[in-house]
């Protein structure tokens, strides 16, 4: 395999540091073991928390009984839902009405609507002790009717999870721009495609969740040692419930073993942890383990694409579509129903149609509540639109790769305005499809295609496309809601010189693997002219050190642009500071001073300088006569806030996302006929994150992203059956990839900065899922000859694709294309 | 994660085991762990006794008889019979320990434990029943010799009672053997697997599809014919979330020619 | 013949990168927890409940095996290496250093048990293949980084 990127010494100040791969900060910890991950605190005294967690998809709580876990030597005390309701206020709700009127606490009260729902919480001195006592906790249900089905969710006789809600509907809007009916009558064909269905995975980050909790009695604070990735909504959503203020929520992070988002909502049992600390006056310890992650924490959304029909032109030219998207939310809203509006900010993908209809419903089940996953609402959106792209060349019998450039919004046109006011900032779709392409040597495809036939096997070639939109305007959270009051985004940061001229930076951000410490250094290190070796980046999070602010987090592919523009932010404000400080001591103007060799010093007369050293020193411990107006600290505290605007409520348009990624990916696969079986034997990744800091970090992403979604294509699904059980509640049977289930992996990339961000990064964490994509697209090309089956759902295990052989037209998706 | 109180004994000698199994119908053998003690994490089943097996010497090591007979201890570790010289006489055995999971799992796992667990998924079973071999076990009454036809008994359960052990496993001499499975990712769990072992007529063992291996024998190495004794044999097998009744069977005739065309293609 | 000797507790002594340590535990605790809780060596990791995926992997004995299916008291005499036993003081050994300069790791969760397989792939094959680096590694699951970068790491380091 060959990846674009080696690993480089790191070079003297006349290159930039950003662009070059200077390896990361982080490693020399983390290859020793000496990370510290939330399970690795201790504290004196702290007792282990354990959750009794439901047995039930939906059931009554007619009682509970503590006693006698309560009596059991070693333990320390409990919780139950009962106190939970009288300690705190229920969960804000970010939906209107009905989703609006559910009453989310931290542990469920009065009735349970997924099996692993927690119920009670018990605390004692080992971990094996408060597992022991959580069996001796009674609870009597009185078991209902589970809903698995979110197409059922909505009749007449479907049980109700939420009276509150007085049905199982949470969510529903209407999304339409452009002109459907003249697309219509314009379209040559129609192309109708009943059902397409993105199932329910996540990204599974190899450490689950945790918390260490202590409570301050005199002062009243928490402090919350956990490895939550969105500190700031965590702490939006915990103050109001808990009755206090947000500052005596103290979030504390270091090393987080992966998040991808599965990391947002752990809120509840956040909340949990304090009030038992407080309760029980002692530190509260909550490791979860694998199989209670998997039964309750953030499973991705499973989307239902029903009714689609796409207006086309016999040249492969795409009008516009409309469907009816059917979103399934789980039990509980918990960052829900965000996921109806995130979509909209790549509506129609990478392509040029301008009329579309979107018809989105989001209901509850008896499933685990589901929250942000990779690739969050995006993600399924875009798996739709290639999809479509897909079909409607399967079903035209045009060359994909044609329709796909037809159709492609073009570099020329950017920045382009979608149907509904979002701005793609810049992309040459097109050209990565080219390299990516080429990488996998699509010229030679009609014979590797021969080669594999004659071995009896079927080989397919699909394209995968995909954005992934960065930098989110929570103004969008008003086209589900109108009346809430958020909009726009923020991130902060802090970089001071110490009084022995350190440079120290503080992030609001929760890195999970993104090397923040590395590109943050990368880029103070270009401002202020020194090493990245001078640059100390403190490690994670702590809202101690106030570089934290309301979307403070590491979410949502942006730290790239919201991260390092506000430490360009600060950074550039320190530098200022720093010459400001220099030209009232060396008595030289500001424009006349420079940055460099961690000094500053006149530019004409370079001998004239005064070091980092001195600055510190200055400032902190030498300050008298210093010019009385000399506004200078050398500690610069920067919020960096996107150029957003509240979008328009009415139209539900407006720029939802800043900066736009892009991903190109072709699969090569080959099927063994006789059993279902494939191995993808060719893989090529292209990418597009505008301006690289650090390319081996940004590749390091891209391969992860890309291994994560072949993994949700082939094998990973949670499954439920009829009765609401998990099928897939570990590792055991949700397989992940392992080390020889890797195809051979071809890299490359296209650099095209986004005009509007001040690095002219894009944010890129996420990817995008274009493996899931392309593979879709590779097993519909490799099925052609045998049944022509359409591929119509995410999840294509070895099963699935015997039976697309089998029964085509059964087990594949019904299309239709008629003459508009 | 967390497993429920439980007693440890370390015997030193196979007499010792057994009396210790005897003096409590709650006592388990430990061999590997690489099933038990994840069983005992999820406290699906909490044995109140572990007898770990680990220093009893009458149940290690690989002796390759004069007759081309392999006599394997119980506790020999899947990676112990793959690195033996001894063991390569009949290579199907340390081609298949192979296919099992990963190193670490290799590394402390064993070709008793394997048999004596007999989960359906197991690799082992099968192919100790296709190629019909022995299994040794010793209680406190004595010893006997138990085929592998009269070994697997279901699910979880052998002809091992509970104050038994499990010893020695004896495979007779033979070289053309064919091992066929479809399995989740590489080297993961079988969804469905086959054995074969051609000495004189077509042994066939096909796995995962009923509580214990499905023995056939195939009147010919014809694929059709190994096909017709698998659609004879009417097999039922699960469904589950992998794979369903119908997949699984039809697998069975699949990965049952490959397994035989396997061994035919070895000398 | 009398039967062995049952406890439910035992006094164990191990020698944990070359410190000796005598600990009582049950004898229900896990040597990953044995490592991680009662001896603060908290760099092997946890991260699921069935085995699978390798976080915890540690070498008894000269044996690479997963921590988390082992109880404590099983290895009591052994000798244990952890992730915490592979650098020589300051130095990191060849093989964390090649992670570091090959972008092998980004969360680090899985890092330590991946050094440990390595590790002992190496001390057996001085020179692996790529397949035989994926077989070596097939025990120790990755979400971040997608593999490819830790095998381009361990082949740097086996050169």
């Amino acid at each position: 395999m060959t990846t674009t990127v080696a690993p480089e010494k790191v070079e003297a100040p006349e290159r930039t540091w950003s662009g070059q791969s200077v390896p990361r900060k982080e490693d020399r910890r983390l290859v020793q073991g000496q990370g510290v991950f939330v399970d690795d605190v201790k504290r004196h005294g702290m007792g282990y928390l354990h959750f009794v967690r439901s047995p039930y998809a939906h059931a009554h709580i007619s009682a509970i009984d503590v006693s006698q876990a309560e009596a059991m030597p070693g333990v320390y005390g409990t919780l139950t839902g009962e106190e939970v309701a009288a300690l705190t206020d229920p969960f804000f709700q970010i939906s209107s009405a009905p989703g609006a009127n559910l009453k989310d606490y931290a542990l469920a009260v009065g009735k349970v609507r997924y099996v692993g729902e927690p119920v009670v919480a018990v605390v004692a001195e080992t971990r094996e002790r408060a597992r022991d006592a959580s069996e001796l906790v009674e609870v009597e249900y009185d078991p209902l009717p589970p809903v698995v089905d979110a197409r059922r969710a909505c009749d007449a006789d479907t049980p109700v999870l939420h009276e509150e809600a007085e049905g199982n509907l949470m969510w529903h809007g209407v999304y339409e721009w452009g002109d459907l009916d003249g697309a219509f009558s314009e379209a040559d064909r129609i192309v109708r495609i009943d059902e397409l269905h993105f199932h329910r995975f996540n990204s599974t980050p190899l450490e689950c969740d945790g918390a260490l909790v202590e409570y301050n009695r005199g002062t009243g604070q928490w402090t919350i040692h956990t490895n939550n990735q969105f500190p700031g909504f965590a702490a939006i959503m915990m103050g109001p419930a808990m009755r206090c203020g947000l500052d005596k929520l103290r979030f504390v992070t270091q090393d987080i073993g992966g998040g991808f988002g599965n990391k947002i909502t752990s809120h509840p049992q956040l909340v949990v942890c304090c009030l038992l600390a407080r309760k029980l006056n002692r530190p509260v310890q909550w490791t979860e383990w694998r199989t209670d992650f998997h039964l309750s924490m953030s499973h991705g959304n499973e989307r239902w694409f029903l009714d689609t029909e796409v207006a086309v032109k016999n040249d492969g030219t795409l009008l516009g579509f409309r469907t009816k998207a059917l979103d399934d939310a789980g039990a509980w809203l918990r960052y829900e129903p965000l996921g109806g509006v995130i979509w909209a900010q790549v509506t129609p993908g990478m392509y040029r149609w301008r009329h579309v209809r979107v018809d989105f419903t989001q209901v509850a089940t008896t499933k685990a509540p589901v929250s942000p996953n990779r690739g969050y609402s995006r993600l399924q959106h875009l798996w739709f639109t290639e999809r479509v792209i897909d079909i409607v060349a399967h079903e035209l019998d045009l060359d994909p790769v044609e329709v796909r450039k037809r159709n492609y919004i073009r570099a020329e046109e950017m920045p382009y305005e979608t149907p509904n006011g979002c701005v793609y900032d810049s992309g040459d779709y097109a050209r990565m499809l080219d390299v990516a392409l080429d990488l996998i040597g699509y010229d030679e495809i009609a014979a590797r295609r021969a080669d594999a036939e004659a071995r009896g096997k079927l080989l397919g070639v699909g394209i995968g496309s995909t954005l992934d939109s960065g930098t989110n305007n929570f103004g969008q959270s008003r086209l589900i809601n109108p009346e809430l009051q958020f909009s726009g985004n923020n991130e902060v940061a802090t970089v001071k010189l110490d009084i022995f001229g350190e440079i120290v930076v503080t992030l609001g951000t929760t890195p999970q693997g993104q090397g923040h410490e590395t590109t943050a250094a990368q880029v103070v290190a270009d401002i202020l002219r020194c090493s990245v070796d001078d640059v100390h980046v403190r490690a994670g999070h702590d809202s101690y050190w106030n570089s934290h602010a309301g979307f403070s987090g590491t979410y949502a592919s942006q730290f790239a642009v919201t991260g390092l523009s506000a430490v360009k932010g600060a950074t550039e404000m320190l530098a200022g500071e720093i010459k400001k400080l220099a030209s009232a001591v060396l008595q030289c103007p500001v424009d006349g001073l420079e940055l460099a060799e961690g000094t500053v010093r006149i530019r004409d007369n370079p001998e004239v300088a005064l070091p980092f050293m001195a600055c510190g020193a200055i400032v902190n411990a030498n300050n008298a006569g210093l010019p009385e107006d000399l506004d200078v600290t050398l500690n610069c505290r920067y919020v960096y806030r996107p150029p957003f605007q509240v979008p328009d409520v009415e139209r539900k348009f407006g720029n939802l996302t800043l900066t736009y990624a892009a991903q190109i990916h072709v699969a090569v696969v080959e099927i063994d006929p006789e059993t279902g079986y494939y191995d993808i034997v060719d893989y090529a990744a292209v990418d597009d994150c505008g301006k690289r800091i650090n390319p081996q970090i940004v590749e390091g992403q891209v391969m992860g992203a890309a291994a994560q979604a072949l993994g949700a294509v082939v094998h990973e699904q949670y499954v439920y059956d009829e009765d609401g059980n998990l099928l897939t509640p570990n590792f055991y049977d949700y397989h992940v990839p392992h080390a020889l289930d890797m195809p051979p992996l071809k890299t490359g990339y296209v650099e095209m900065p986004s005009p509007f961000t001040p690095l002219g990064t894009k944010g890129m964490g996420e990817g995008g899922g274009a493996g899931i994509h392309a593979v879709c697209a590779a097993l519909q090309d490799a099925l052609r000859g045998r049944g022509g089956a359409i591929v119509w759902d995410s999840a294509n295990p070895y099963h699935r694709v015997w039976e697309m052989l089998q029964r085509p037209q059964e087990a594949g998706g019904r299309v239709t294309v008629a003459d508009a | 994660m967390l497993l429920r109180e439980v007693g440890y004994a370390r015997p030193a000698s196979l007499g010792e085991a057994l009396e210790t199994l005897a003096a409590d119908d709650g006592a388990r053998a430990l061999a590997g762990g690489q099933t038990l003690v994840n069983v005992m994490k999820m406290r699906a089943g909490s044995p109140d006794v572990l007898v770990d097996l680990a220093d009893l010497q009458e149940l290690k090591g690989i002796e390759l008889g004069a007759d081309g007979t392999l006599d394997i201890g119980a506790m020999t570790t899947y990676t112990e019979l793959i690195e033996s010289s001894e063991a390569r006489a009949r290579p199907i055995l340390g081609e298949v320990c192979a296919q099992i999971a990963d190193v670490q799992v290799r590394n402390r796992g064993t070709v008793g434990g394997n048999a004596c667990t007999n989960d359906p998924t197991n690799h082992l079973p099968p192919v100790f029943a296709a190629l019909g071999a022995e299994f040794v076990v010793r209680g406190q009454g004595g010893e006997r010799v138990v085929p592998a036809a009269d070994f697997f008994l279901g699910v979880y359960m052998t002809a091992a009672a509970q104050d038994e052990l499990l010893t020695r496993i004896r495979v007779p001499a033979g070289r053309r053997d064919g091992f066929a499975a479809v399995t989740l990712g590489v080297d993961g769990t079988c969804i469905v697997s086959a054995a074969a072992a051609l000495n004189g007529g077509v042994s066939l063992a096909i796995g995962c599809v009923d509580a214990v291996p499905v023995r056939l024998e195939p009147e010919s190495t014809d694929p059709e014919a190994v096909r017709e004794a698998v659609r004879a044999a009417k097999l039922d097998p699960p469904s589950d979330v992998h794979a369903s009744s119908d997949y699984r069977r039809h697998l069975a005739e699949v990965l049952a020619v490959r397994a035989v065309q396997q061994a035919e293609g070895r000398s | 013949m009398a039967a062995a000797e049952v406890a439910n507790e035992r006094a164990i002594t191990v020698t944990v990168n070359g410190t000796r340590f005598e600990r009582r535990v049950e004898a229900r605790k896990l040597l990953i927890h044995f490592l991680r809780d009662d001896l603060d060596l908290t760099g092997s990791h946890v991260g699921c409940d069935t085995g699978n995926c390798g976080a915890c992997s540690v070498i008894v004995d000269g044996t690479l095996l997963k921590s988390c299916m082992l109880l404590a008291v099983q290895a009591d005499g052994a000798s244990i290496e952890t992730v915490e036993g592979l650098a020589d003081g300051e130095e990191l050994s060849k093989l964390q250093q090649a992670f570091n300069d090959h972008h092998a790791l980004q969360c680090g969760y899985c890092t330590p048990g991946m050094l440990m397989s390595a590790t002992a792939l190496l001390r057996k094959n001085a020179h692996p293949s790529e397949e035989e680096i994926r077989k070596a590694l097939q025990g120790n699951i990755c979400r971040c980084t997608g593999y490819w970068n830790i095998f381009e790491a361990v082949k740097a380091a086996a050169e």
